[in-house]
């Protein structure tokens, strides 16, 4: 018999079922509860790998598409499909689900059936905006993502967690219903909510009735609350409160995968949708992606707080992110979706350490802190690792990513990657500094003596990010192969034009275009590009 | 074994893993034999494949293994950006290769004895090993992109082992100093290589370096993207080889045990830079411009750190400084154009410096962890060996004939003389440097070996250490004398068979300054003289000065007060720094950036709207003063406003632009 | 004025059958109640009359065209309309039943007035003609005044009544006097007569501006709005359901009437309504914010819900000639928005009505710290209600809030879109307050003792039926929206 459904939706509900089923078990038997969830988030986990066999390697497009009508009118309809950067980041997602469920395996022992069921619907939300190809679906599950992470946040945090919890659903809101107002005048416009559909009108330039303003206000209703999640500065208050006062599990959550639905956004709508309005933007926000950079790291240099200081480190990364996708040149792209996935991982396993560490001792304050990789070696060892893998170390993931946001972005804007390659000095700075100052040198307080060394579901843990967080670094290619159609499309959508040829021989050596070159490399890109959007079948 | 030099490398990364992982709970016996098996092997590989390397009788190896980085070309297929591991071999990294293992192994073997009754043993090793990786990966590396994978891997070797004794402040700090300060050179260094790409669109060796060569070269003083480039590469190597101005984290990173002192800061990563330089030559030449300023800044380091090591008492901090000052020496010698040289000092370098630390750490070893010389003397009789070794490696240093560095500081020097661009002054000054040189070796032998002793015999009990250390220092003595045959010139009798063995790689670079034999031999044989000359006189000076106990030196200090306490302390270059960059920086990002910015604005704008809004809600609640009559008011107001709205307000749907 | 030979015919008495059969009831009612002490008998009753009454409007459907010589109209829209408040009717009943036996007040005039006040609100809905649309604005009317007090020895209900009444006739009075003057200016007082009036005649503007002023009150559009938060406080809870579900749908369906059939007021009003909607949504939204009593909470919210669609009102009303063909969407919004709001705003006071107590003590927002542990069951579904006020997907409310920003940018009012986001965010911050209170903050001790709050079978109706419907609404809004969208509905109101 034929299945009216396909694996895409399995992806997606599997976890909604998992909790319902959740909901029927006894509250108190927290022991099952886990249990129960983590086979769930294993089995999701399975299911998501099979997608590397399904999706063909370097094809661009959707594949695994599936295409059901849902609401007449508006014409709004359940359109999934993946093509290699969403199935990374989906693949990530059912990654880190289970590793946070671990995470919190001790640590969460009140209301523990309601934190599992919420670690599933937020697992539903996300995975939902990663297949969605109908822009309304992807809203829906957008706005489905938030309630659960405000829970966590809000039940599960800690002090402040309220305040945090509000301040992170007001800011999402605040983005998302502007986003909204931008789908449905996209809508209008297009008579669509089907991304692919969308593009087509756009692309065939047929579209009369959104004017250049008009494509600007468009492009950022969508920007804004994509810029949000990232966050971009100055967007970002809302990050460190959230990340401080969220629960381990809500943190890697977070940091792992949610901020990365502002940068998928981008990629998925901002740029296709709108390259025009990309074009006549980029340089404002690759500025403001500069200032994430450097500001983000320099902060995170003087945080008395162990956790805020990492959240503000993601600020620093997801600055490369954006700058990355923002230089429009193809191997920055790549660079960027790499560096999603690494920092899932690389800054995952941060909080994740993080988390141990406040399970020990019960608190963020490093002063608190202090020589502490005496009694926990192991601890501090895996730390280390995290950190290199976070400062770019080369055969860590954090490095791949980094490398090639910078070196494509200095084909394009040699500028820009000038100033962002300071993130690079600072992340070593913050990173070594505040790890000196937890774990090395005498200890300070008599009652850290004792702390205990990773215990073996720890370990495992972090065997199991470490050997990841290795892999990425040594077999990027594997990765990379995968995404490069998905980036080659973005990048073939928002100029139509390649504006650099990859491996083409060099002009001809006349010194003379030589200096040129060198003294203002940045006007070449430049001026194709400027040309491009004058070519382009417009929006006008 | 060619066709497999990962091998090379891949057994120190072994062996790191075992012992890192599982070396906690071993006996040391159980950690030496993985260790210096790993290291061992990996000299035996590395011999094997330089023997099939020149019984293959080609000069140049390549083989691609797998693409670590890559960013396929999907519309004109292949790719726009690939970073494959490769690895490479030629003359220059035959010489890399040998001297990194090589020494790498004695120095594996020296420490086995000086870590005897060290705690983390295991770790020790393990970062040891995982450091030799990370080097021969950045000499057998066939492109930029892997070699900068060695770049940063040596730096946090030298991260983890300065850091090992993590208790102390102190280490941890010179770690951390060490790493930052190295990624400000490697920021340049990263720079270096974007617009190599850019130019270029590859980045390996091969490729890159043909095509380079065939364009025309930056006029001097001109800044093409040769220049660019190369001076990029160069801050780069100014970071790893401590060069000026970011040379500070090398004395600091003293505070790492001595075995790491002699291989990390001495023999080998320290001199990346220089090899890094030496690789890119073939950009070099295309950038006069930054020729001379890779010389004048080595020339410049060269006489810097001599003069501060002069008054130094740590004996290693002596020794660390003689480093950087030899450093300078080596890229004066590749900044006029004789990278040979340049590489032949490396090697001689390698050998007699690490012998210095080695027997520096013999000495401390007698002493029971004593390093300031003020506290020693009269070791001669006592520590024999350590003595007679050391000896040899600072008459070696020193420069006289017929040592290692007397040929390849004579050849640098000689170089310099002839380069055409203010050649000569940078020879005086080297020579200067060498005189310099001598005087504070020799100090520092007086004030160990000779006089009497100065310190409390009843605690100190002075001892000859065991064979495991002596061995490797009386191996690299002899290596320290006999090293520098290797390329002794027609003068002497020699073939210089260095440069010759190296002309594959450099030929093209050279050729330039040959000049033509009379007057060469001539020239060298008055510079070598003179350079004896000004060695002979720091050796007398030292003499007169410390030779036997007398107050002259205090004399001397106190009359040259202010530039003594000046060169005492380094030239106030760390407080400097601290004060320009440091400070300002926490500073700024702490109570402007963070308290003010974060916290004050952007989040104070938020909440101040939210803040707004609630004062205006809570404004409006007065209106509702549950007073009819004001209500009916109410109601009449938003009548008139409704009729003033439908009779003058209009709409014109018409009219564009309208805000609605 | 009326035809005189407008002699009513059987057909013109089905057309009216709704509410005939809702007045009939109420008197019933009020017959047998010195006979009858059976509280819930009465309950029964009025149910059935309710019900009925909503049952039968599709009959009078059946009969669509003009009735008593163009009085009444009888088409898809009325019947929309009966459907809509007489299924309001039923809820509130049923709703109203376990409420009057806590508070001990008499059941039978409450359903009776209860009835009335349906009627009244179907007359509005079926209106015409002004003076029509006036009686039934009154029938409605007096009922809810008399309702509002209907808690006698309670202060604030009677407060509350005095208000409602006072500002009512007020209004009322503009109302009439608007009317007065459309009459003068064209002569008749049936709408569809007035389609060719003189758009620039100022007595004709001052008449709708005065209809607009009295509908304005009803509708509680700022700065009419001033006596809802009062009015609703005081009323007994299942009233102010009512309140913000029924009269509302009455006065906004005439606006609608009032547009369709007089183009003039189309032209007129666009502004007026640009202005009160964004002064609508801000006056109930930034009010809503420091509120600390969960009625005046929703009464607040309920400005802010009028004013967005309002909002739609506008985009109707800027329907300019060449765009006129898109106005049925926006129609369309009005209509679904307001059952959309309809239902969540029973279901929730409804609940507010259990959880408030004997004398609706606890009605402060504290008193729902901790519900969701205490009583899951209700926080849900509460929680369901305050998203779907909120307007989060996969609810009723959600569908309302995006056709109606389909509305506004079909007609171009981009700003006005984005002055209602702007709100909706004002708004997310105080219903998702009431969600944490519930669910991330611990009971007081004084509620953590009380027992938990029961929830008797009528009331546990109500519930199921308001939540699944928000659901389905907002899983499958499709079946209601093609009801709106029929031709016979919205196509003869063009």
């Amino acid at each position: 018999m034929q299945i009216p459904f396909g694996l895409l939706t399995v992806l997606i509900f599997f976890p909604a079922f998992g909790a319902l089923a959740l909901l029927l078990l006894r509250g108190d038997d927290h022991v099952w509860i886990r249990r129960f969830a983590m086979l769930i988030a294993v089995i999701e986990f399975i299911f998501s790998v099979l997608l590397l066999a399904k999706v063909p390697v370097s094809t661009p497009g959707y594949s695994l598409s599936e295409f059901h009508s849902w609401i007449s009118s508006p014409p709004i309809n359940y359109h999934l499909g993946v093509d290699g950067l969403s199935m990374f980041l989906v693949i990530l997602t059912t990654f880190l689900t289970p590793i946070s469920m671990l995470a919190s395996w001790s640590s969460i022992n009140h209301r523990v059936k309601e934190f599992f069921i919420m670690l599933l619907m937020l697992e539903v939300g996300v995975v939902g905006v990663f297949l969605s190809l109908d822009l309304f679906l992807f809203f829906l599950f957008w706005e489905v993502m938030l309630i659960p992470m405000a829970f966590l946040i809000g039940i599960w945090g800690h002090d402040r967690r309220i305040y945090a919890a509000i301040k992170f659903v007001i800011y999402t809101m605040a983005g998302s219903i502007l986003m909204l107002v931008g789908i449905i005048w996209l809508y209008h416009a297009t008579g669509s909510f089907d991304l692919p559909h969308i593009q087509e009108v756009l692309a065939s330039g047929s579209l009369q009735i959104v004017d250049q303003r008009g494509e600007m206000l468009l492009f950022l209703a969508f920007f804004v609350a994509f810029a949000i999640k990232v966050p971009l500065f100055p967007l970002h208050t809302w990050l460190p409160d959230a990340h401080v006062e969220a629960p381990t599990a809500g943190s890697i959550m977070l940091a792992g995968i949610l901020l990365k639905m502002g940068t998928y956004g981008m990629m998925r709508f901002c740029l296709p949708l709108f390259p025009d309005a990309a074009h006549r933007a980029a340089p404002w926000i690759a500025v403001l992606a500069i200032i994430g950079i450097i500001y983000g790291a320099l902060v995170a240099l003087v945080q008395p707080n162990l956790k805020k200081l990492v959240a503000y480190s993601s600020v620093s990364h997801l600055g490369f992110v954006v700058l990355g996708i923002f230089a429009f040149h193809n191997i920055s792209m790549q660079g960027a979706v790499y560096q999603m996935l690494a920092h899932g991982i690389s800054t995952g396993g941060l909080f994740l350490l993080v988390g141990m560490l406040y399970d020990r001792k019960h608190t963020f304050e490093i002063s608190e802190y202090g020589g502490v990789a005496t009694p926990m070696p192991k601890l501090a060892a895996f730390f280390l690792f995290v950190a290199l893998s976070s400062l770019g170390l080369p055969i860590l993931n954090g490095f791949v990513g980094e490398y090639l946001i910078l070196l494509g972005t200095y084909q394009a804007h040699w500028q820009w990657a000038s100033w962002a390659a300071l993130g690079v000095i600072l992340s070593a700075c913050y990173l070594l500094w505040s790890y000196q100052r937890v774990f090395f040198g005498e200890i300070t307080h008599e009652k850290n003596k004792t702390l205990p060394d990773v215990s073996a579901r720890e370990r495992w843990i972090l065997i199991t990010m470490a050997v990841v967080t290795l892999w990425m670094g040594v077999g990027s290619a594997y990765i990379t192969r995968r995404t490069a159609a998905a980036s080659q499309t973005v990048i073939d959508q928002v100029n139509p034009q390649r504006v650099y040829e990859g491996a083409a021989p060099p002009a001809p050596p006349t010194v003379g275009a030589a200096n040129a070159a060198v003294l203002a490399p940045g006007v070449v890109p430049g001026v194709v590009a400027k040309k491009i959007s004058m070519e382009r079948p417009a929006l006008r | 074994m060619l066709e497999y030099l990962w091998i090379i490398p891949l057994l120190p990364m072994l062996g790191s893993a075992t012992n890192g992982l599982l070396g906690a709970k071993w006996p040391n016996k159980f950690i030496n034999s993985v260790a210096l098996g790993a290291t061992g092997l990996s000299f035996a590989c590395a011999l094997e494949a330089v023997r099939e390397f020149f019984a293959s009788g080609q000069t140049f190896f390549r083989k691609e293994y797998f693409d670590w980085i890559i960013v396929p070309d999907l519309v004109h297929g292949g790719s726009l950006f690939r970073a494959g591991f490769d690895l490479q071999m030629d003359q220059l990294t035959v010489i890399m290769l040998m001297v990194v293992t090589g020494v790498g192994f004695l120095i594996h073997i020296y420490s086995t004895g000086y870590m005897a009754h060290e705690g983390g043993y295991y770790r020790f090793f393990s970062y040891l090993n995982l450091f030799m990786f990370f080097m021969l990966l950045l000499i057998l590396g066939a492109n930029y992109v892997l070699l900068f994978v060695g770049w940063e891997g040596v730096g946090l070797a030298s991260y983890l082992l300065v850091g090992f004794y993590f208790l102390r402040k102190s280490a941890a700090d010179a770690g951390k100093k060490a790493f930052i300060v190295n990624r400000i050179g490697d920021f340049g260094f990263m720079l270096g290589m974007f617009l190599l790409f850019r130019t270029f669109h590859t980045l390996d060796f091969a490729t890159l370096f043909s095509a380079a060569a065939a364009k025309p070269a930056d006029a001097m003083g001109h800044l093409g993207y040769f220049t660019v480039a190369c001076l990029l590469l160069f801050m780069g190597a100014c970071g790893k080889s401590a060069q000026l101005p970011l040379y500070v984290w090398l004395p600091d990173a003293m505070e790492g045990p001595t075995p790491v002192s002699a291989l990390i800061h001495a023999a080998t990563m320290v001199t990346a830079g220089v090899y890094v330089v030496a690789r890119s030559h073939v950009l070099f030449m295309h950038a006069p411009t930054a020729m001379v300023v890779v010389a004048i800044v080595g020339c410049a380091t060269a006489f810097f750190a001599a003069t501060i090591g002069l008054v130094q008492t740590d004996i290693k901090k002596v020794l660390a400084y003689s480093t950087v000052s030899q450093l300078g020496y080596m890229f004066l010698g590749c900044g006029v154009g004789a990278f040979s040289a340049g590489i032949f000092h490396l090697m001689t370098h390698a050998f007699f410096k690490a012998l210095l630390f080695l027997a520096a750490g013999s000495v401390i070893h007698a002493m029971g962890g004593e390093q300031d010389m003020r506290k020693m003397g009269g070791l001669s009789k006592k520590i024999k060996w350590t003595f007679a070794t050391m000896l040899t490696a600072t008459l070696a240093i020193a420069g006289f004939p017929p040592l290692a560095a007397f040929f390849s500081k004579d050849s640098i020097l000689l170089s310099a003389f002839n380069s055409p661009d203010g050649g000569h002054i940078l020879y005086a000054l080297g020579l200067f440097t060498a005189l310099l040189t001598s005087f504070y070796m020799f100090r520092l032998v007086y004030l160990t070996f000779a006089g009497k002793e100065r310190y409390d015999e009843h605690h100190v009990h002075v001892h000859e250490s065991p064979w495991s250390m002596l061995g490797p220092l009386v191996i690299l003595a002899i290596l320290s004398i006999i090293g520098g045959w290797l390329a002794a010139p027609a003068l002497w009798g020699g073939t210089d068979y260095f440069t010759a063995f190296l002309n594959p790689v450099f030929g093209s670079a050279e050729a330039a300054n040959a000049l033509d034999e009379a007057a060469a031999h001539s020239l060298e044989l008055t510079l070598a003289v003179v350079a004896v000359i000004s060695a002979a006189l720091g050796l007398l000076v030292a003499f007169l000065l410390y030779g036997k106990q007398n107050d002259k030196p205090a004399n001397i200090a106190k009359s040259a007060g202010p530039v003594y306490t000046l060169l005492l302390n380094k030239y106030y270059v760390d407080e400097i720094y601290a004060a320009l960059v440091v400070n300002p920086l926490m500073w700024i990002s702490r109570n402007v950036l963070w308290k003010v910015v974060d916290v004050e604005i952007v989040d104070g704008a938020v909440n101040g709207l939210a803040h707004g809004a609630r004062e205006i809600g809570d404004a409006s609640r007065h209106t509702q003063s549950g007073n009819t009559r004001s209500y009916a008011v109410w109601v009449v107001i938003g009548a008139i406003l409704v009729i003033a709205v439908i009779f003058w307000v209009h709409l014109q749907p018409t009219v564009e632009g309208m805000v609605r | 004025m009326l035809p005189s030979s407008a002699i009513p015919t059987p057909d013109d008495f089905c057309r009216v059958l709704p509410e005939v059969l809702w007045c009939g009831f109420g008197t019933l009612i009020m017959l047998l109640q010195p006979f009858i002490k059976n509280r819930h008998f009465f309950t029964f009753l009025a149910l059935t009359g309710a019900i009925l009454g909503t049952g039968l409007s599709v009959i009078a459907g059946a009969y669509p065209g003009p009735g008593f010589g163009g009085l009444i109209e009888s088409d898809g829209f009325s019947v929309f309309f009966h459907l809509l408040v007489g299924v309001v009717a039923a809820l509130v009943v049923l709703a109203a039943d376990p409420y009057l036996e806590r508070e001990n007040l008499g059941t039978a005039e409450f359903y009776a007035l209860v009835l009335f006040a349906t009627a009244g609100m179907g007359v509005l809905a079926g209106a015409q003609e002004l003076l029509t649309a006036f009686v039934g604005l009154e029938m409605s009317s007096i009922a809810s005044y008399v309702l509002a007090g209907y808690r006698r020895e309670s202060l604030k209900s009677g407060e509350s009544a005095m208000k409602y009444f006072l500002l009512g006739s007020f209004a009322t009075a503009f109302f009439l006097y608007g009317i007065a003057l459309v009459y003068g200016a064209t002569g008749t007082t049936l709408l569809d007569k007035m389609g060719d009036a003189d758009v620039t005649s100022n007595l004709l503007k001052l008449g709708l501006a005065l209809i607009l002023i009295g509908l304005g009150f009803k509708v509680a559009a700022a700065p009419f709005q001033i006596w809802t938060p009062d009015v609703y406080e005081g009323a007994p809870t299942p009233v102010t359901a009512l309140f913000s579900a029924g009269p509302k749908a009455g006065a906004f369906a005439l606006m609608l009437r009032i547009f369709a059939t007089v183009p003039a007021a189309t032209h007129l009003w666009f502004w007026a309504f640009w202005i009160l909607a964004v002064l609508t949504m801000f006056a109930g939204n930034l009010g809503a914010l420091v509120q600390t009593n969960v009625k005046r909470m929703l009464a607040y919210s309920s400005i802010a819900h009028a004013g967005y669609i309002l909002v739609a009102f506008a985009s109707v009303t800027f329907m300019t000639p060449e765009l006129s063909g898109g106005a049925g969407p926006a129609y369309a919004a009005v209509l679904f928005y307001l059952v959309s709001y309809a239902l969540v705003k029973i279901g929730a006071f409804t609940i507010v009505s259990q959880i408030g107590g004997a004398g609706e003590k606890h009605v402060a927002l504290d008193d729902y710290a901790g519900l969701g542990q205490r009583q899951p069951l209700v926080a849900a579904i509460l929680s369901l209600f305050l998203l779907s006020l909120l307007g989060l997907p996969v609810t009723a409310g959600f569908f309302g809030k995006l056709y109606i920003f389909k509305a506004a940018l079909d007609s171009h009012l981009i700003w006005l879109a984005v002055i209602m986001a702007v709100n909706s965010v004002i708004g997310a911050f105080y219903y998702f307050r009431l969600i944490v209170l519930m669910y991330m903050r611990e009971p007081s001790a004084e509620i953590a003792a009380a027992p938990l709050v029961r929830f008797p079978v009528t009331v546990v109706i109500v519930l199921l039926v308001t939540a699944i419907a928000t659901v389905w609404l907002g899983v499958a809004p499709n079946p209601v929206l093609r009801f709106i969208l029929q031709p016979t509905l919205i196509g003869n109101l063009h």
